[in-house]
C-alpha cells in the first residue's frame, strides 16, 4: 500500500477486533451519529454541528461533516488514542478536563469507529487551542473491509496483511490562530439521507442530554443539524421539553440522610405524597415521570411529531447505551425496564410506556453497580439492576393508583354535571312559562317552540343520564370481574407451580412402591415415602380449599362481632399452632363492635396477619402478638403486632406487593399481605406499616376501616 | 467405578425425595445440600472423586446465588463435572443457553418419573465412566503396579506417575489439561502412522 506522502501511521488492531467493535456494537447509522456527537461531548465541545451535504441522490460530492469546538487532538493523541483501538483515555479519567469537568460518557473506545457506518473515508482535521496548524488525518475504510474481505479468501498458512498494515495518511493544514476543535469529514457517504432520516436523527440526538440535567447552565451543549431540507438549514437540537405533562412527577434524594424519596399513594386523602424510605441497593437516584393523558398525548405528537417513548436511564446527564440503540420500528423497541411486560398492563388503569416520559438520573458515584452490558443491549444483570428495575415499577405504580382514583372522582362530578344540567333545564322551562303568560302572540309562539325544543333537550339529557348510570353499573360489573381474573390467573399460576411439585413428589414417591416393594431391607424407606405422600395431599388439599375461598368469595353479608371472631381465630383455629410455637396472645377489641360485612372476608383478613406473624416470630424468644381496636366517629381502626423480625424500612412500602415476599423459606409466597390489602381495601378500608407497638423489634400494621354514613 | 452424587436444592423436602432413595440403592453415595453455598464447596473441595450434580435452578429469593449462577461456578471449578438441572419450572430458553454456556448436562423437570429421569443419570454415569480419568482409574486399579511409575515428564523437570496425573486432570489443573491434550494428540499422531491399532 505505498503512498506517495511522506508521513504515515497506521492502526494498531486487526480484522477480528474491527469487526467486533466497529460495526457489531454499532449497528445502526444513526447510532453512529450519536456516538461521535457523544464523543463531542467528552471533548468539552459546546457546540457541535452535523451537516449534511448532497446526501440525496449520493454522489461523489456526498459528505457529513461533524464540527466541534472541542479540545482538539495532537499528534500523539491521534497516535496514542485515537489510532489504538479499545484503550480509552476516558476509562481512566472519568472527567473531561477542566474548566467543563464533565462526567465523560465513552468508556470503551469504540466510538470513533462508528464513523465508517456513514461513510467509507474520513478526514479528521483536529486543532488544540495551543497548536498552530490543523492536524488532518485521513481514513480509508473501503481498505481495511477489502483486506478482510481477502482474508477470509486465503488459506491458513498463506502470508497474510495484517490490519495494521494499512497506512493512513497526515499532514498539517493552516488554520486561524486561538480557534479549536475537531472535524470529521465523512465522504463516500454510505448510505441516502431522506428528510425522515434526518428528523429521526434529530429526535435521537434530542434525547442525549437529559432535560432534568444541569449541564446546561454552567457548560452549554448545543447541538446543530444543517441540511438540504426544508426546516432544517440550520437546525437547533433541543431536548423535548416536556410542558404538555398532565401529571409531573420528581424524586429525588438526600445525600447526607442517605435517603430516597419515593411515591406514595394516598388512598383516604387521595393524593400522590413523596416519602423518605433509607437509600436501597440501587443507590440513590432521581426520577422525573410525566404522564400524558389521551388530550395531553396529542397536543405533546403535534407539537413534536413523535410519539412518547417511556423512561430512559441517563448517567452523569447522558443517555445510557441500551437507551441510545436506535430501534426504527417502535414495537420492537426493547422495554428494558419492562414496564410493559408487566402482568395485565393495559387493563386497570395500567400505564405503558406510550403514556409516559421518565428521566432515571443515576451517576457513576452514586451507582456504581448499575452497569451498561458490553453488547448495548441491556444493564449486568444483578442485585442493583434488580432493584433500580423495581423501583421504577413501584413508582409507576402508585402513579397508576392516583390516576385510577382521580378517574372515578371525574365519573362523579361528570354524573352530578349531568344532575346538574337536567335541574337547569327544568328551572329554564319554569321561567319561560311565566313569560309565556304575559306575552304577545307572536312571542308566545316562539316560546312554544323553544319549549318544544326544550322537551327534547330534557329528554335526551334524562337518557343520557340513564345511559350513564347503565354504564356505569356494567364497568363496575367489568372492574369486579377482571379483579377476580386476576386474582384467579395470579393463584393459578401458583397454583400450577405448587401442584406441578406436589405432583411430581407424589408421582415419584409412589413409582418407587411400584418399583420395589415388598423389599424387607427398604422398609424405613416405605415409612418416609408413605409419610411424603400424605404431607405432599394435605399441600395439594390446602391448594385447594384457597382456591374455593376465592370461588365463592364477597357474596353473603352478615353481622360479624370482631372481638368474637379474633377470640375463635386466637383460642380455637390457631390455639395448637401458638401452643407449639410458644406464642403469647392479646386480644383488646371493643366488645360492642359489630360490621356487617362478608365473614369470610374478615376471617381471610386476620388468617393471614396470623400466618404472617406466625413466621416473622420464628427464632424469636418471647414470642407475641397482639390484636386491638379504636374507635372514632367516622372509622375504626385495627391495630396488629408482634415482636418478630419486623419489616425493614426500605420494605414498609412494598409489603403489600403480590410476590413481594422476606419468609420464602417458610412458605410465604408473598399471597398474604396482598390478599390482606385487597380485601381491606374491598371494604373502602386503608392498611399500612406504622411504628412498631412491641419494642425494640417488631412490625405493626394498621387497618383503617370507614364507618358507612 | 464409584460416583457421588451431590443434590442441591434449597427445598428440604427433596431430601426425601423418592429419586434420591431410587439414587442411594443404585449408587450408594448420595450427599444433600439445601444450602447452595454449602454444596458448592463441598464440590470444590472434592474434585478429586467422581461428581454428578443434581442442581435446583429456581432457589427462593433470600438465595443469592441462584442455580444459573451456581451451574457457572461449578463448571470453573471444573469442566468434568456432569451436572444436570433438575427444575420444576419449564423448560424455557434460558435452560438452553445453559445447556450452550455452562455445559449443563441434561435437564430434568420435578415432574419426571424416576424411570424418565434415570435414563439421564445413567447417560451422566456412563459419560464418567468413559471418560479419560476414569481409564486411567481403571488402569490403576487392574494393574496396581503401574500406579507409581513416573511416566510424564515436564519442561521443568517434575515427574508425574500415573496416579498424580490422575490427580492433576480431576483438579483440572494446566497439568492436567496439558496432559489432556498431548495425550490425544499422541493417540491420532499413532493411529495414522499405523504404530498401533486401537
Amino acid at each position: 500500500m505505498a503512498n506517495n506522502r511522506k508521513d504515515s501511521i497506521t492502526f494498531n488492531f486487526d480484522v477480528s477486533a474491527y469487526r467486533l467493535l466497529g460495526r457489531e456494537l454499532i449497528t445502526d447509522r444513526i447510532t453512529a451519529l450519536f456516538e461521535l456527537v457523544k464523543n463531542a461531548y467528552d471533548a468539552n465541545a459546546e457546540n457541535v454541528s452535523v451537516e449534511f451535504q448532497n446526501i440525496n441522490p449520493l454522489s461523489t460530492d456526498s459528505k457529513i461533516i461533524i464540527k466541534d469546538d472541542g479540545i482538539g487532538m495532537q499528534f500523539s493523541d491521534i497516535k496514542n488514542k485515537w489510532m489504538v483501538i479499545g484503550t480509552s483515555s476516558k476509562r481512566r479519567e472519568r472527567l473531561s478536563p477542566p474548566p467543563h469537568r464533565r462526567k465523560v460518557s465513552g468508556k470503551k473506545g469504540v466510538g470513533r469507529f462508528a464513523v465508517d457506518k456513514l461513510g467509507e473515508k474520513l478526514i479528521l482535521k483536529t486543532k488544540k487551542k495551543e497548536d498552530k496548524q490543523l492536524l488532518c488525518l485521513e481514513t480509508d475504510w473501503s481498505h481495511y473491509s477489502g483486506l478482510e474481505n481477502s482474508q477470509f479468501k486465503l488459506n491458513f498458512e498463506d502470508e497474510k496483511p495484517f490490519f495494521t498494515d494499512v497506512e493512513n495518511s497526515y499532514w498539517y493544514e493552516d488554520s486561524l490562530k486561538n480557534n479549536q476543535g475537531t472535524i470529521l469529514e465523512i465522504s463516500l457517504v454510505s448510505e441516502i439521507w431522506t428528510k425522515d432520516d434526518i428528523n429521526r436523527a434529530y429526535k435521537e440526538l434530542s434525547k442525549l442530554v437529559s432535560p432534568n440535567t444541569d449541564i446546561k447552565k454552567t457548560y452549554p451543549f448545543n447541538i446543530t443539524i444543517k441540511a438540504p431540507y426544508e426546516g432544517f438549514e440550520n437546525k437547533i437540537v433541543k431536548t423535548q421539553l416536556i410542558d404538555f405533562a398532565t401529571e409531573k412527577i420528581q424524586l429525588s434524594y438526600n445525600i447526607d440522610k442517605e435517603t430516597q424519596e419515593i411515591l406514595q399513594y394516598n388512598k383516604i386523602e387521595k393524593y400522590l405524597s413523596i416519602k423518605n424510605v433509607p437509600k436501597r441497593p440501587c443507590g440513590l437516584l432521581k426520577l422525573n415521570i410525566y404522564y400524558f393523558n389521551e388530550e395531553d398525548k396529542a397536543r405533546y405528537r403535534k407539537h413534536f411529531g413523535t410519539t412518547l417513548d417511556g423512561i430512559k436511564i441517563y448517567r452523569d446527564g447522558i443517555i445510557t447505551t441500551p437507551f441510545a440503540e436506535y430501534v426504527s420500528d417502535r414495537n420492537k423497541k426493547k422495554d428494558i425496564l419492562g414496564i410493559d411486560k408487566r402482568r395485565w398492563s393495559g387493563f386497570f388503569d395500567r400505564l405503558s410506556n406510550r403514556d409516559l416520559l421518565g428521566y432515571v438520573e443515576i451517576t457513576d458515584e452514586n451507582n456504581p453497580n448499575i452497569i451498561e452490558s458490553t453488547n448495548r443491549q441491556g444493564f449486568v444483570d444483578n442485585e442493583a439492576w434488580g432493584e433500580l428495575h423495581s423501583f421504577v415499577i413501584e413508582q409507576i405504580s402508585q402513579l397508576e393508583q392516583y390516576l385510577s382514583n382521580l378517574k372515578k372522582t371525574q365519573r362523579k362530578a361528570t354524573k352530578s354535571n349531568l344532575g346538574g344540567t337536567n335541574k337547569d333545564l327544568k328551572e329554564l322551562k319554569k321561567d319561560i312559562a311565566l313569560i309565556k303568560k304575559d306575552a304577545s302572540p307572536v312571542v308566545k309562539e316562539k316560546l312554544k317552540n323553544i319549549e318544544a325544543n326544550l322537551g327534547k333537550i330534557q329528554g335526551s339529557v334524562n337518557k343520557s343520564i340513564k345511559e350513564y348510570a347503565k354504564l356505569e353499573k356494567e364497568t363496575k360489573q367489568k372492574e369486579n370481574l377482571f379483579f377476580s381474573l386476576v386474582s384467579l390467573q395470579t393463584y393459578a399460576a401458583m397454583f400450577s407451580h405448587m401442584t406441578k411439585h406436589t405432583i411430581g413428589h407424589i408421582l415419584t414417591s409412589a413409582e418407587y412402591f411400584n418399583n420395589n416393594y415388598p423389599n424387607p431391607k427398604l422398609e424405613n424407606r416405605f415409612i418416609k415415602i408413605s409419610k411424603n405422600i400424605y404431607n405432599e395431599m394435605l399441600k395439594l388439599r390446602k391448594g385447594v380449599d384457597f382456591m374455593l375461598k376465592y370461588a365463592k368469595s364477597d357474596t353473603e353479608f352478615e353481622e360479624i362481632n370482631l372481638k368474637d371472631l379474633v377470640t375463635n381465630l386466637f383460642n380455637d383455629i390457631y390455639y395448637d399452632r401458638f401452643l407449639k410455637e410458644n406464642i403469647n396472645t392479646e386480644i383488646a377489641i371493643n366488645e360492642e363492635l359489630i360490621l356487617n360485612y362478608n365473614r369470610k372476608s374478615i376471617e381471610d383478613i386476620f388468617d393471614n396477619l396470623i400466618s404472617n406473624s406466625i413466621k416473622a416470630l420464628k427464632g424469636i424468644d418471647n414470642k407475641h402478638i397482639k390484636c386491638s381496636s379504636i374507635t372514632t366517629k367516622n372509622d375504626l381502626t385495627i391495630l396488629f403486632s408482634d415482636n418478630g423480625i419486623g419489616i425493614k424500612e426500605e420494605d414498609r412500602f412494598r409489603i403489600f406487593d403480590i410476590f413481594f415476599t422476606k419468609t420464602s423459606e417458610d412458605g410465604g409466597a408473598g399471597m398474604g399481605l396482598y390478599m390482606v390489602k385487597t380485601r381491606v381495601e374491598a371494604m373502602q378500608g386503608n392498611i399500612e406499616v406504622v411504628e412498631n407497638e412491641f419494642k425494640p423489634n417488631g412490625a405493626t400494621l394498621k387497618i383503617t376501616l370507614p364507618f358507612k354514613k | 467405578m464409584t460416583v457421588t452424587f451431590v443434590i442441591i436444592d434449597d427445598n428440604e423436602e427433596i431430601r426425601e425425595h423418592a429419586l434420591l432413595f431410587t439414587l442411594e440403592d443404585k449408587y450408594q453415595n448420595i450427599i444433600f445440600f439445601s444450602n447452595p453455598s454449602e454444596g458448592l464447596q463441598y464440590i470444590k473441595g472434592n474434585l478429586d472423586i467422581n461428581l454428578i450434580v443434581l442442581l435446583d435452578i429456581e432457589f427462593s429469593d433470600n438465595d443469592k446465588k441462584n442455580g444459573h449462577i451456581l451451574l457457572e461456578e461449578i463448571y470453573n471449578a471444573s469442566a468434568l463435572i456432569p451436572v444436570i438441572l433438575w427444575s420444576g419450572i419449564n423448560e424455557t430458553k434460558e435452560e438452553f443457553s445453559d445447556f450452550i454456556n455452562n455445559q449443563a448436562f441434561g435437564f430434568l423437570s420435578k415432574t419426571s418419573t424416576i424411570k424418565e429421569s434415570m435414563v439421564i443419570i445413567d447417560k451422566a454415569y456412563n459419560h464418567l465412566k468413559n471418560s479419560l480419568d476414569n481409564t486411567i482409574e481403571d488402569w490403576i486399579i487392574s494393574n496396581e503396579t503401574d500406579k507409581e511409575k513416573p511416566i510424564y515428564l515436564t519442561a521443568d523437570g517434575e515427574t508425574y506417575s500415573l496416579n498424580d496425573i490422575l490427580k492433576e486432570i480431576r483438579l483440572q489443573t494446566p497439568i492436567g489439561k496439558e496432559f489432556s491434550s498431548k495425550l490425544n494428540a499422541l493417540t491420532i499422531d499413532l493411529l495414522l502412522r499405523k504404530k498401533e491399532n486401537l
